[in-house]
């Protein structure tokens, strides 16, 4: 079961025009516990706030202080627009949540909800794939260690992978860790069994 | 000359439209709603003759009738404020046209939480109101290991996941959660496991016929295994009324607890009036519910706002109403003009024989937080034990 998110305390910049529409977001959020911000001028990349909302009906390249959409903070268009273009503009930016205008009271919530969740999960996705990415970098030097133990002790390959992964487990590292030192020499060769 | 003043006061009167279904799975509580409503409304007429016109509408817990009704009232009725709906279905069905046609709901019944609506004014309270400061009450005294029930719809989920959620956290555990539709009343696997299981207790977040059901079952059971009477595993709810307690049958479910905002056992000088009015009307033996007393106030809010501003223009209406805490049954009832709920006191009920709730604790008006931004910086509760 996920937790009643609670956003006490937690700051919003509304990057939108001053209207109806942000008086009655600006609203929405307070009562959330948001302090906010409007403002209609490009994001500052120092200090960001806790989640931002933009107007991706008028919403403008270098409105956001990133290049691609990978945003590093929850990001919520606000959108009127059925215009593709404007949807993937919002795409683009990094957005993980719709706001349809005119606003509805009730889409708010449940969109920062979604925007925050999502936003989490595409950072979790990020680094485990730049950790497995890592993992396929050093996989030949996995090969190599297992070959260099198989020589030594004269083992099958079953029986030198089973002693490097007992031997990374034992210290608490990756295999490729592990392998790592034992080709680099800095490692002596782990005993059988 | 008589025709055009009849025609000018005619035109005066301000049609407010009154939406409860007196029939179907939570009648007995629409029944009161009603009653309530046309109590205030004879009040005002007295008072104020010519000036309120009420337009009832009855959609008999039929969804699609509630947003005709809705649509009949708004579009051609000419109404601009709609006080009713008692389930959270209902009201979430009928926001949008209220929206659309930028009126005013006044909902009166415990909910949820988790809405703040422009276009809605909320008397009945949210869980900081009720379950919150229930469930404080119950975990030291009963243990954290409840068994939670249900509606199966928003909510029963809501309730029950909240509840979840700080039992939880105060390091209880919840031994079992079932849901059961609206009218089901068959309650003996979900009594079963209860047994098995042997709870602190019961969050009931059952409407109606369900809850009568288990009620009845509860009491069977607790005649069989005295650790599952009240004093030992009660059954505990955010929304049994008075009136169904006759429902349940007189001496059914005594002992069991309910929160509420009002009782009719609710000693005050408002509340004394008020049953002395109530009773004058209805009989000595009238119980008054807190979907009665509710509704009552809502419609009085409602029409004596709209009769001090002098508009039915909602936006002014509400712009009155949040200025000042206004007198009403429930004693002063102060508005946020923020998330547009009333501040509520808490009570706690332990049903008796006579078909009322001994209150055993209460505590002062609360202050709505319908989106619990405060709960992990609240104050330690500050519950005044009276027996």
């Amino acid at each position: 079961m996920r937790e009643t998110p609670n956003f006490a305390g937690w700051r919003a910049t509304i990057l939108h025009r001053e209207d109806a529409t942000t008086e009655r977001l600006t609203r929405q959020l307070k009562l959330f516990g948001f302090h906010v911000l409007v403002q209609w001028t490009p994001l500052a990349a120092d200090h960001l706030p806790d989640l931002i909302l933009v107007d991706a009906d008028q919403g403008w390249t270098g409105l956001l202080p990133w290049t691609d959409e990978r945003a590093p903070r929850p990001l919520v268009a606000l959108l009127g627009s059925e215009a593709p273009g404007r949807v993937a503009w919002a795409m683009d930016q990094g957005a993980s949540a719709i706001i349809a205008k005119p606003l509805a009271s009730s889409a708010v919530y449940p969109a920062l909800v979604m925007a925050l969740a999502i936003h989490r999960e595409r950072q979790a996705i990020v680094e485990k794939i730049a950790h497995l990415e890592e993992r396929v970098r050093m996989r030949p030097l996995v090969h190599a260690a297992v070959q260099k133990i198989s020589h030594a002790r004269k083992l099958d390959e079953e029986q030198a992978y089973r002693i490097l992964r007992n031997c990374a487990m034992q210290r608490r590292l990756s295999m490729e860790q592990v392998a790592a030192s034992i080709i680099g020499g800095a490692e002596p060769l782990p005993e059988a069994g | 000359m008589g025709f055009l003043v009849f025609g000018r006061s005619m035109r005066d009167a301000v049609k407010i439209g009154i939406l409860y279904s007196t029939t179907g799975p939570y009648g007995t509580m629409g029944r009161d709603c009603r009653d309530g409503a046309e109590l205030a409304i004879d009040e005002i007429a007295a008072r104020h003759p010519g000036r309120i016109e009420p337009v009832f509408v009855d959609p008999h817990a039929n969804i699609d009738q509630y947003l005709e009704g809705a649509r009949t009232l708004l579009r051609d009725q000419g109404c601009r404020h709609i006080v009713g709906t008692i389930t959270s279905l209902a009201r979430k069905e009928v926001i949008p046209l209220v929206e659309k046609h930028d009126g005013l709901l006044w909902y009166m019944c415990p909910y949820e939480g988790f809405e703040a609506n422009d276009n809605v004014i909320y008397t009945g309270g949210c869980p900081n109101q009720h379950l919150l400061p229930l469930l404080d009450y119950l975990l030291p005294r009963f243990g954290r290991r409840p068994y939670l029930v249900g509606a199966n719809y928003v909510w029963g989920w809501e309730m029950n996941r909240l509840a979840r959620e700080l039992i939880e956290e105060a390091g209880g555990s919840v031994l079992g959660e079932r849901y059961l539709p609206l009218e089901e009343t068959a309650v003996e696997r979900i009594v079963a496991e209860i047994e098995q299981r042997r709870p602190s207790f019961i969050l009931n977040n059952l409407v109606g016929p369900s809850s009568y059901a288990l009620h009845a079952a509860i009491r069977a059971l607790g005649e069989r295994d005295p650790a599952f009477r009240p004093e030992n595993c009660p059954v505990v709810s955010c929304d049994l009324q008075e009136c169904e307690l006759i429902d349940i049958g007189l001496g059914v479910a005594t002992g069991q607890l309910c929160a509420a905002a009002y009782f009719d056992t609710v000693s005050s000088a408002e509340n004394a009036a008020f049953k002395a009015e109530v009773s004058a009307r209805f009989g000595a033996s009238r119980r008054i519910s807190s979907v009665f007393a509710s509704a009552y106030a809502a419609v009085k809010l409602c029409a004596e706002a709209i009769i001090d501003a002098g508009t039915d223009d909602p936006a002014v209406v509400s712009r009155l109403l949040c200025a000042a805490p206004r007198s009403t049954v429930l004693g002063p009832l102060r508005i946020d003009a923020e998330t547009r709920h009333a501040a509520l006191p808490f009570h706690l009920g332990r049903i008796n024989d006579e078909g009322g709730f001994d209150i055993i604790a209460s505590e002062p008006a609360i202050v709505a937080d319908p989106y619990l931004t405060g709960r992990r910086t609240r104050k330690p509760p500050q519950l005044r034990i009276v027996s």
